[in-house]
């Protein structure tokens, strides 16, 4: 029997390349650190999905039954790998339970951290109760508990998105978008007003990236059906006047300085490089790129590649991706995959 | 913070002092003009649903702000201050402040409707400018402007006879508005239409004005148009909150 091919992360990317190579007779070995699979859609509670609109337990949970139930899937929770060595067709990789495992080549799918929020003081996390961040508020909807302010649990009046927390900020070493968050922002808002129709919701942006096709399903949806408000500005500072929140800055539509008054403000996180990232480029001997996500070699002629040969990446751990596009890439690794294997077989 | 270009500020925005000593430096005059600042300091809600109940303002909320109204606009080639696109902004937060001190603008408007035809999101900005102006009046900011009043005049006589006749728009819209009949220009033209025009046709319209024709069988259409008019106008005031004074007073006391 053919050495298995080591999946790391169970997130929409992992599972994707676990199940399309395990739907072709392959063995995996799926490697999830944490104590269930399904990433950042199924640990952090997330809603329903961009673009699909299904709830995340459903979509993702389908993807992670299906590689659970899969003979050919090894599936490790709780573990990482502490060392890996070899070359391609022939590695071999120590896990964190100190187990010796086999493998052909290995696919990173480690994906990204949420931004901390706590890094932009400025903005009230983690000074003010009813300061949230958008996986927050994913989590109030997801748990069926509904959208209310953390202070006191009332349903808030009026709601602010910040958008950009984390991402395209020099000051704070992000230089990149996030991609996702615009789309994920207009979404949640739109399932504000579905659960509190007299609930207001403002967006404060800088621009508007609701790409490709979310254009009019998000940004013009979310304006003409829910009457949501976007604001182009950049919001100074998050304070409180002792009842409500007050969301300083300049509207640049009006070129006017603004002091207005919020029950709850949404920080819109952005997609930060994994923590890991340092620790898997040296386990893996994979080179970084320079926001420190996962480098990827030329996607002319290798398609999913990393600076090693026989060693994969796909998804968010090689910058902000969607799921679709995650899922995708997890694949197009499976695909890479399997013709090095076989290129290794015939040699 | 000390201005020097005045021109550029509103002058109510202006703070100066005659005489002004800061730590015994004495700062009067030139030196203690200063700007207040204007911080926009909430959003009222309502005002975009008020406008938007007005007909013409239905898609208020569809604006992204991107200036195409502004940019082909027709007044605004002939007065930059003329700028649909930021009164649409304005309206939509609710900065009723703001709209305030443009409100011997907004009803320049020309209806050329070259905004409606290049808005990339057919907020129909004409239609806005129009309920925007309506609700300026309803709402007993603006009196109501001569181009109402030539329509009010208009419809009326359309609703009451099922016909028009321009001798008599003149006279009431001269008379709704108190200005002279008598008017050179006008007294010129009547002049010149009486060499002008065959005998017959003269003779029709003098009769016209007399007899005041009617078309035949109007009168259940009139009163069909005047029941829709009563209604439309009570749903008007009524979305303002302006025939209700009883709701108004229970919502802002709560
Ligand atoms: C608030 C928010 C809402 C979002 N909503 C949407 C949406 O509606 N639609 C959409 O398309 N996208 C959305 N996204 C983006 C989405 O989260 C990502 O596209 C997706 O999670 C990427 O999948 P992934 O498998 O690459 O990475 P992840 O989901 O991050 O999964 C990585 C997995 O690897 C594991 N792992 C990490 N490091 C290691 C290690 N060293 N060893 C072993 N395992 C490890 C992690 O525990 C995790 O299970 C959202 C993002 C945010 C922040
Ligand atoms: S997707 Fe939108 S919110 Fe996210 S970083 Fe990019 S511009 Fe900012
Ligand atoms: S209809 Fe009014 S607002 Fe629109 S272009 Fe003409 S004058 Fe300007
Ligand atoms: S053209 Fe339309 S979308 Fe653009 S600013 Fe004017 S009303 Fe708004």
């Amino acid at each position: 029997m053919s050495k298995p091919v080591l999946v790391i992360g169970g997130g929409p990317a992992g599972l994707a390349a676990a199940h399309a190579l395990a739907s072709v007779g392959r063995n995996v070995t799926l490697i999830e650190k944490e104590d269930r699979l399904g990433g950042a859609p199924i640990l952090s509670g997330y809603a329903k999905l961009v673009p699909s609109g299904e709830w995340a337990k459903d979509a993702i949970g389908g993807m992670v039954g299906r590689v659970e139930g899969n003979g050919l899937v090894d599936v490790r929770l709780n573990t990482t790998v502490k060392a890996f060595d070899g070359t391609p067709g022939a590695f071999s990789a120590i896990l964190s339970d100190e187990s010796k495992i086999d493998a052909g080549a290995a696919v990173l799918c480690t994906g990204f951290t949420h931004f901390d929020p706590v890094n932009k003081p400025e903005w009230g996390f983690g000074t003010f109760q009813d300061v949230v961040t958008t996986t927050q508020v994913e989590q109030m909807i997801s748990s069926g508990n509904g959208v209310r302010c953390p202070s006191d649990g009332r349903k808030p009046k009026r709601v602010a998105i910040l958008l950009c927390v984390g991402s395209r900020d020099r000051q704070i070493g992000r230089e990149w978008c996030s991609k996702v968050c615009c789309t994920v922002s207009s979404n949640l808002g739109m399932e504000i007003r579905e659960e509190l129709p007299d609930t207001h919701v403002y967006i404060y942006y800088m621009d508007i990236r609701t790409f490709g096709l979310y254009e009019d399903l998000y940004y013009w949806r979310s304006q003409e059906e829910f009457k949501i408000k976007y604001i182009k500005s950049r919001i100074a500072k998050v304070t409180s006047d002792g009842e409500r929140l007050i969301v300083k800055g300049e509207d640049t539509l009006v070129k006017r300085p603004i002091s207005i008054p919020f029950d709850l403000v949404v920080h819109a996180i952005g997609m930060d490089p994994n923590v890991d990232n340092l620790l898997l480029s040296s386990v893996f001997d994979v080179e970084l790129e320079g926001h420190q996500f996962l480098k990827r070699a030329s996607t002319y002629d290798s398609m999913a590649g990393t600076s090693r040969p026989g060693v994969f990446v796909a998804g968010a751990a090689t910058g902000p991706e969607t799921i679709d596009d995650s899922i995708a890439q997890g694949q197009a690794a499976a695909m890479a995959v399997l013709s090095i294997l076989s290129q290794a077989a015939a040699e | 913070m000390p201005i020097h270009e005045k021109s550029l500020i509103r002058p109510e925005n202006i703070i100066s002092h005659e005489n002004l000593e800061i730590d015994g430096i004495d700062v009067s005059g030139h030196w203690s003009t200063f700007i207040k600042p204007r911080v926009v300091t909430d959003y009222n809600e309502d005002t975009e649903e008020e406008i938007a109940a007005l007909p013409g303002g239905e898609f208020i909320h569809r604006c992204w702000q991107c200036g195409s109204c502004t940019n082909s606009c027709t007044v605004n080639a002939l007065d930059p201050e003329f700028n649909p696109r930021y009164w649409i902004y304005l309206a939509r937060l609710g900065m009723e402040d703001e709209l305030l001190r443009d409100k011997d603008r907004i009803w320049q408007c020309v209806s050329c409707n070259k905004c409606t035809y290049s808005c990339p999101r057919d907020v129909n900005p004409e239609g806005v400018m129009k309920a925007m102006s309506h609700w300026l009046e309803l709402k007993g900011h603006t009196p109501t402007s001569p181009s109402m009043q030539f329509d009010e005049e208009f419809s009326g006589q359309v609703f009451e006879t099922g016909r028009i006749e321009e001798g008599r728009i003149i006279r009431g819209f001269f008379k709704r508005t108190g200005q002279n009949l008598m008017q050179d220009w006008l007294v010129e033209l009547v002049k010149r239409l009486i060499r002008g025009l065959p005998v017959k046709l003269l003779m029709t319209m003098g009769l016209a004005n007399i007899f005041r024709p009617r078309t035949r069988g109007w009168g259940p259409a009139r009163e069909a148009i005047e029941e829709y008019v009563a209604e439309r106008k009570m749903a008007d005031r009524k979305a303002l909150g302006l025939d209700e004074p009883g709701i108004a007073e229970q919502e802002s006391e709560q």
